[in-house]
C-alpha cells in the first residue's frame, strides 16, 4: 500500500439522476439503461466533480440542501455509480450515510449488530470479536436485547455508531450523523472520531455544523448546485459559505449616491492596511485603515460617519467624526480628508461592508452613502463578530460560606 | 435440502460476502415468523394445507388416478412429489422478485452486491420449504408409499437447476420491477396458468398427444415428472437432466445479466 496514492480520488464525476414522471419515461430509461444509451430524460445532481483526498487528510463537505453533498458521500462509498467519470478509493470504506439504516426493526439489538456489521464487510469473526466492545460503546443497557422497534432514535444512532467504529475503516464517510444523539454521547462520538484522525484515519464528514466541520477536518470542499465551488483550508471555505449565506439572505439596502449639486458627498473612500497599501483583505487582529475624502459645497468640514456591518446587514459598530473635537485634513478647496485606524482589528473572520456616510457640518442631515467590501481573514474557533478582549484565569475556590451543606 | 444457488455463487464472491448471504439468508427464514407464535410451523403448515385440498379435490371428486407407471403411489404422495418443489419455485420466484423493493432502504445507504439480496430470498425458500419437504416424504414413507428415501441427493441434484431457474428469472424481474410495477401483477397471472398448464396436479401421461410437446418443454413439467420418476422408481439421473440443467443455467446467466445491468441505477429509482 503505497501512501503516494490519494485515498480517494474523483475525476469528472457526474451523477444524473433519471427523471421518471411517466409511463413512458420509464420504459425510455429501461431500454436506456439495459442497452446503455444515454438519452434518458434526467436531472444532473453532481457535475464534473474533481477531488482528492490524501491519507489522513480528513475533508468537510458542506453545502446547502439539496446541492449533492449525499450523492457525493454516497458515490465515493459506492453506494450509486456515477453516471460519468472515475471514483478511485485504495482502502477500506466504512460509510454512515444513515444511522441505523442496515437495521430491522423486529430484531433484538444485538441480532442488528450482527447483520449489519455483515453488511459492512466485516466476517463472522470479526464480529465475533468486537460484538462486546460494540455494545459497550452504544451503551444501551438491556436493551440491547428488545427489537429496534421499541428503541428511540436517539438509542439507534447510539447502536449504528458503535458499529461503524468496530469497523475501523482507512476513510469513514458520514453524513450529518452528528446532528442526532444526545450531548453526552456526540461528545463520545466526537472523542473517538478525534482519536481515529490522530490514529491515521480519514473522514469524509458531510454537516451543517461549521464547528464540526473546522473542528474535524483541516480542508473543506464546498459543493453547490452539483459543482465543487470552493477547495481548501476548511476555515477560509466555511468562511467563504458563511458569508455567501449572509450575503444571499441580506435585505440588499441599495448603496445610494447623493446626485451632484450643493450636498456634502463622499467623493472617494477606500481601505488600506497598515503600510498605506490599498486592501480588501485583512487579518484578524491586524490593522485596517480608512481613508475617505469628503466634498462639502460650503467649504466647512463635514461630518463623516462610518459603520460596520457584516455581509447580511447586521450592524456591528459605527461613530461619527463629531464626537471629539476632530479636524478633518483640507486636502484642496471644498475637499476634506478622513483617515480612521483600526488597529488591532477586532473583527471575526467573514465579509463585512464599511459603510461611509457623508453628514453636514453640524451633523444633522445625512446626505450620502458609499460601501466598501473588505474580508477578515484568520484561524479561529470563536463565535460571533468581534474578539472581545479577556482573559482566562485559573478560578478561585468556592468560599466557605457558599455552597456547604 | 438448503443448497441451491449458493453453491454456486459463494466461492467466486469469497467468504466476505458469503457470511453477509448467510445472514440474508437467516433474517427472510427467521423474518417469515417474527412476531407469530406458533412460528415456523405456519410456513410448514400452508403447503400441507395445499396438499389435503388437492388430494381431495382430483382424487376424491375428480377421480384422477396415479399412473400405472407408478405403482403403490397414493395420489398423495403423486402430488406431493411435485408440489413441495413447485411451492419452493413460485415462492422463491416471488420473494426474489420483491426482495429489492423490500429491502430499498439498504440499497440507498449502504454498498454491498444486490444480487444477494435475491439468492437470499430464493435460498430461504429452499431451506423453509426443503424441511417441510423431507418431513412430508418421512411421514409418506412411514404410511408405506414406496420413496427411495437413498434417492434423495439425486432430488437434491434436480433442485439446483430448478432453483437456478427461479433465481435467475427472478433476478431479472426484481430488477425490472424496480422500474416496471407492473411486473409484480403480471407474474401473479403467470405463476397460476403455469401452476395448472405444469403435470403438478396430474401426470404428463394424461395430457393429450396433441399437447404434449408443450408439457416435455415446460421445465417445471420436466423436473416435476422427473422428481416423481427418481423418488418413487429410484430412476437414475438421464441425459435429458443435463439438456435441462443446461437450459436452467442459461436462463440464470441471463437473468443475472439484466439484473447486473441495471443493478448501479437501483438506487436511482428507490
Amino acid at each position: 500500500m503505497s501512501d503516494a496514492r490519494p485515498l480517494v480520488s474523483l475525476r469528472g464525476v457526474t451523477k444524473d439522476y433519471p427523471k421518471v414522471a411517466t409511463g413512458g419515461d420509464r420504459l425510455r430509461t429501461l431500454t436506456a439503461l439495459l442497452f446503455r444509451r444515454h438519452d434518458m430524460p434526467h436531472f444532473r445532481a453532481l457535475d464534473s466533480v474533481d477531488l482528492e483526498v490524501r491519507r489522513g487528510e480528513s475533508l468537510g463537505i458542506i453545502g446547502e440542501n439539496g446541492a449533492g453533498k449525499s450523492t457525493l458521500l454516497k458515490a465515493i462509498a459506492g453506494v450509486v455509480r456515477p453516471s460519468a467519470g472515475a471514483i478511485e478509493v485504495n482502502g477500506r470504506v466504512g460509510a454512515l450515510l444513515e444511522l441505523g439504516s442496515g437495521f430491522h426493526p423486529d430484531y433484538t439489538g444485538r441480532e442488528n449488530i450482527h447483520l449489519s456489521s455483515a453488511l459492512m464487510g466485516l466476517t463472522r469473526r470479526d464480529v465475533r470479536e468486537r460484538i462486546d466492545s460494540i455494545i459497550e460503546f452504544a451503551d444501551i443497557g438491556e436493551h440491547i436485547d428488545e427489537p429496534i422497534k421499541h428503541y428511540s432514535s436517539g438509542m439507534v444512532v447510539r447502536l449504528g455508531f458503535a458499529v461503524a467504529t468496530a469497523l475501523e475503516p482507512d476513510v469513514l464517510i458520514t453524513d450529518e450523523v452528528l446532528a442526532v444523539g444526545d450531548e453526552s454521547f456526540q461528545k463520545k462520538c466526537i472523542a473517538w472520531l478525534e482519536r481515529y484522525r490522530a490514529n491515521g484515519g480519514t473522514l469524509l464528514l458531510c454537516s451543517h455544523s461549521m464547528y464540526h466541520v473546522q473542528t474535524l477536518c483541516a480542508h473543506a470542499a464546498w459543493i453547490h448546485h452539483g459543482r465543487l465551488r470552493m477547495l481548501g483550508n476548511s476555515f477560509d471555505v466555511t468562511q467563504e459559505y458563511l458569508t455567501w449565506h449572509e450575503e444571499r439572505n441580506a435585505s440588499q439596502a441599495p448603496a445610494q449616491r447623493a446626485p451632484e449639486g450643493p450636498y456634502p458627498r463622499v467623493m472617494k473612500a477606500w481601505t488600506e492596511d497598515g503600510t498605506g497599501e490599498p486592501a480588501a483583505v485583512f487579518a484578524q487582529g491586524g490593522t485596517l485603515v480608512l481613508q475617505a475624502h469628503a466634498y462639502e459645497p460650503d467649504d466647512r468640514a463635514p461630518v463623516l460617519l462610518f459603520g460596520i456591518v457584516r455581509a447580511d446587514g447586521t450592524s456591528i459598530y459605527g461613530s461619527h467624526s463629531n464626537e471629539s473635537d476632530f479636524q478633518p485634513a483640507r486636502s484642496a478647496p471644498r475637499q476634506f480628508a478622513f483617515e480612521v485606524r483600526f488597529e488591532p482589528l477586532s473583527l471575526l473572520p467573514g465579509k463585512y461592508r464599511l459603510r461611509v456616510h457623508a453628514l453636514d457640518a453640524e451633523g444633522l442631515r445625512l446626505f450620502d452613502t458609499l460601501d466598501i467590501e473588505f474580508v477578515v481573514r484568520g484561524e479561529t474557533r470563536d463565535y460571533g463578530l468581534v474578539a472581545l478582549p479577556h482573559q482566562w484565569r485559573p478560578g478561585r475556590a468556592v468560599r466557605e460560606a457558599v455552597g456547604t451543606s | 435440502m438448503a443448497s441451491g444457488p449458493a453453491s454456486l455463487d459463494s466461492p467466486a464472491r469469497g467468504p466476505r460476502w458469503g457470511w453477509l448471504l448467510f445472514s440474508f439468508t437467516r433474517r427472510e427464514v427467521l423474518g417469515r415468523y417474527a412476531g407469530s407464535v406458533s412460528g415456523l410451523a405456519w410456513t410448514l403448515l400452508h403447503p400441507l394445507a395445499q396438499l389435503a385440498i388437492y388430494a381431495f379435490v382430483f382424487s376424491h371428486i375428480f377421480r384422477i388416478g396415479v399412473p400405472e407407471g407408478y405403482p403403490r403411489v397414493s395420489y398423495l404422495a403423486f402430488v406431493a412429489a411435485a408440489l413441495w418443489p413447485w411451492i419452493m419455485f413460485s415462492e422463491g420466484l416471488q420473494r426474489a422478485m420483491a426482495s429489492i423493493g423490500a429491502n430499498a432502504g439498504l440499497i440507498r445507504k449502504v454498498a454491498f452486491p444486490h444480487r444477494l439480496l435475491v439468492y437470499a430470498a430464493v435460498l430461504a425458500c429452499c431451506a423453509i420449504h426443503g424441511v417441510g419437504f423431507i418431513a412430508v416424504l418421512a411421514v409418506l414413507t412411514a404410511l408405506g408409499d414406496p420413496i427411495h428415501l437413498l434417492r434423495l441427493p439425486l432430488v437434491v441434484v434436480l433442485l439446483v437447476p430448478y432453483m437456478l431457474l427461479a433465481t435467475g428469472i427472478g433476478a431479472a424481474l426484481a430488477a425490472l420491477h424496480i422500474l416496471l410495477r407492473d411486473v409484480e401483477h403480471g407474474l401473479q397471472v403467470v405463476l397460476s396458468v403455469l401452476f395448472y398448464a405444469s403435470p403438478i396436479l396430474y401426470p404428463a401421461s394424461l395430457v393429450p398427444q396433441s399437447m404434449r410437446v408443450w408439457v416435455e418443454m415446460n421445465p417445471l413439467g420436466w423436473f416435476s415428472e422427473r422428481l416423481r420418476e427418481v423418488l418413487f422408481l429410484g430412476s437414475p439421473l438421464v441425459p435429458g437432466d443435463a439438456l435441462a440443467a443446461l437450459g436452467c443455467v442459461a436462463v440464470f446467466a441471463g437473468g443475472l445479466w439484466v439484473f447486473q445491468r441495471l443493478s448501479p441505477h437501483f438506487e436511482d429509482f428507490l
